[in-house]
């Protein structure tokens, strides 16, 4: 019953270090995601886009972030966001002493651009399965573009998406446990921190995985709950 | 009387094929104008191009007289010159689709007062009172709180011909409306159409039904090879075709 006793609130076990590990996993990731779908917004414009280098600029981001291992990508946005701050402040103000950026602001921004890379394919074919009829038919009744966008394409592109960016979640909750490697206290850090300092790497990365567990599937309830919604009108009313 | 709807010299080609290769068309105040021809002939497109959901190459249409402005882009490609004329005179031009193209996220009610309350800003309770009658003369009212995959494709094309006539338009416009239908769907969705076209309502029709063009249509315009080969009142395009394209074509389509 050892690990009863490690897991414990309080000054002698890990568990209050753990819970509070746990609401920066979801912090990182809810800010993670919303950065991803802002930035899907415009990689799903570009994809979209008539003009051959908004098309190869919104490609070329896809196709590296989605090509590459997500540890590479943290690794390079670490260092590139942090030497990029260091180079701008060194030429504009002449400061040339080390800066570090806050690690949660570069951590939300690391997995947010990998989850934005697979939001913008899910977004994008949402879009393109949009029948085309029901566009011309909301422009047949003298709809503008703006309505024609948010009164006919927006809900059903969010029906169509939303099993897709389901699982961006998931992969973007999973992904923060990359973000260790930035120092970023998190799930899978604590963990790290306290199998090193009690030997019992088994307890705390069974535990890692039940919490990791938890946020999963209490996330994944909630979205079948919301495609029930979004779907509304699609399945036969039932007899 | 008053021409509704004016069409001149109307050509559009998609890349090197050239689907209308200049038409003039007029159609007065409660014309049943039915277009005919065989598939590719360029009928749908015509259709099409005068709402400018197809952006005709060149040419010019009138509706209620006013001149569709168009003017060309930074590609040198033709474009409406005003899309906010275009709006407005697109709810003046109702369409019914082939594919009935509903919105599957709206409820049959919903469908029908989406642009009366949005575009239009009639009040909301005014647009369901009158969606109710428009499906009440589709016959369909019972199911305005249904959504549209749960209603068979004549009852799906009843409700687009109830959101066409909500926007209150002076011309409707019909591409093959009944050609995506079961036989035995078919009756009742051009039943509605006689009667719309006996109220006097001006419409133009693209169809494969020469039943329907013989009896209805004030005036019938058989197209070939985005031209027009033949036109002229229903009983005279049917009972004495002059082009023999019309006639092998009337011969195909009226046997059985």
């Amino acid at each position: 019953m050892e690990f009863i006793h490690l897991l414990s609130l309080g000054d002698q076990g890990w568990g209050d270090e753990m819970l509070r590990a746990t609401m920066v996993t979801i912090m990182v990731s809810i800010s993670a995601m919303c950065i991803g779908l802002f930035v899907s917004i415009f990689g799903t414009i570009s994809k979209l886009s008539k003009n051959r280098l908004i098309r190869a600029i919104g490609n070329t981001y896809t196709t590296v972030v989605r090509g590459i291992p997500e540890l590479l990508v943290i690794y390079l946005l670490y260092f590139g966001f942090n030497n990029a701050i260091m180079s701008i402040a060194n030429s504009l103000f002449g400061y040339n002493q080390y800066i570090e950026l806050p690690v949660f602001l570069i951590a939300a921004l690391a997995v947010g651009i990998i989850s934005g890379a697979y939001s913008t394919e899910v977004i994008r074919g949402a879009f393109l399965v949009v029948p085309r009829g029901q566009i011309e038919a909301a422009k047949s009744v003298g709809m503008n573009r703006f309505l024609v966008f948010y009164r006919v394409l927006i809900p059903q592109v969010l029906r169509y998406a939303l099993p897709g960016l389901g699982n961006v979640w998931q992969l973007t909750l999973k992904d923060t446990a990359l973000i260790m490697v930035t120092g970023l206290v998190e799930i899978m850090r604590q963990a790290h921190i306290a199998s090193g300092s009690t030997y019992s790497p088994f307890t705390f990365y069974m535990s890692a995985a039940i919490l990791y567990l938890v946020l999963t599937t209490a996330s994944s309830k909630a979205l079948n709950s919301a495609e029930n919604w979004a779907n509304k009108g699609v399945k036969r009313e039932k007899a | 009387m008053t021409t509704a709807l004016k069409i001149k010299n109307l050509t559009k080609s998609f890349g090197s094929l050239d689907v209308i290769k200049g038409i003039s068309l007029t159609a007065n105040q409660g014309d049943v104008i039915c277009i005919i021809g065989s598939s590719g002939s360029g009928k749908s497109t015509l259709l099409r191009c005068i709402n400018l959901l197809e952006i005709p190459d060149s040419g010019d249409v009138w509706v209620n007289e006013e001149l569709i402005s168009m003017t060309k882009n930074k590609a040198g490609d033709p474009c409406p010159a005003d899309y906010k004329q275009v709006d407005r005179i697109r709810t003046k031009l109702a369409m019914v689709f082939q594919d009935f193209n509903l919105w599957t996220h709206m409820t049959v009610l919903q469908n029908v007062i989406e642009s009366p309350i949005h575009v239009q800003k009639i009040s909301k309770q005014k647009a369901i009172d009158r969606g109710y009658d428009l499906l009440k003369k589709v016959g369909i009212n019972e199911k305005a709180e249904q959504y549209p995959s749960s209603l068979s494709g004549g009852q799906q094309q009843r409700v687009a011909i109830a959101r066409a006539l909500a926007v209150n338009p002076d011309i409707l416009l019909f591409d093959e409306p009944t050609s995506s239908l079961d036989p035995e769907l078919v009756g009742e969705v051009l039943r509605v159409m006689k009667s719309l076209a006996k109220e006097g309502r001006t419409m133009i029709v693209v169809t494969h039904e020469m039943g329907f063009a013989k009896e209805v249509a004030s005036k019938v315009v058989f197209l070939h090879d985005g031209l027009i080969e033949e036109q002229g009142e229903a009983k005279d395009v049917f009972n004495s075709p002059k082009s023999e394209r019309l006639k092998k074509f009337l011969a195909s389509n009226l046997e059985g």
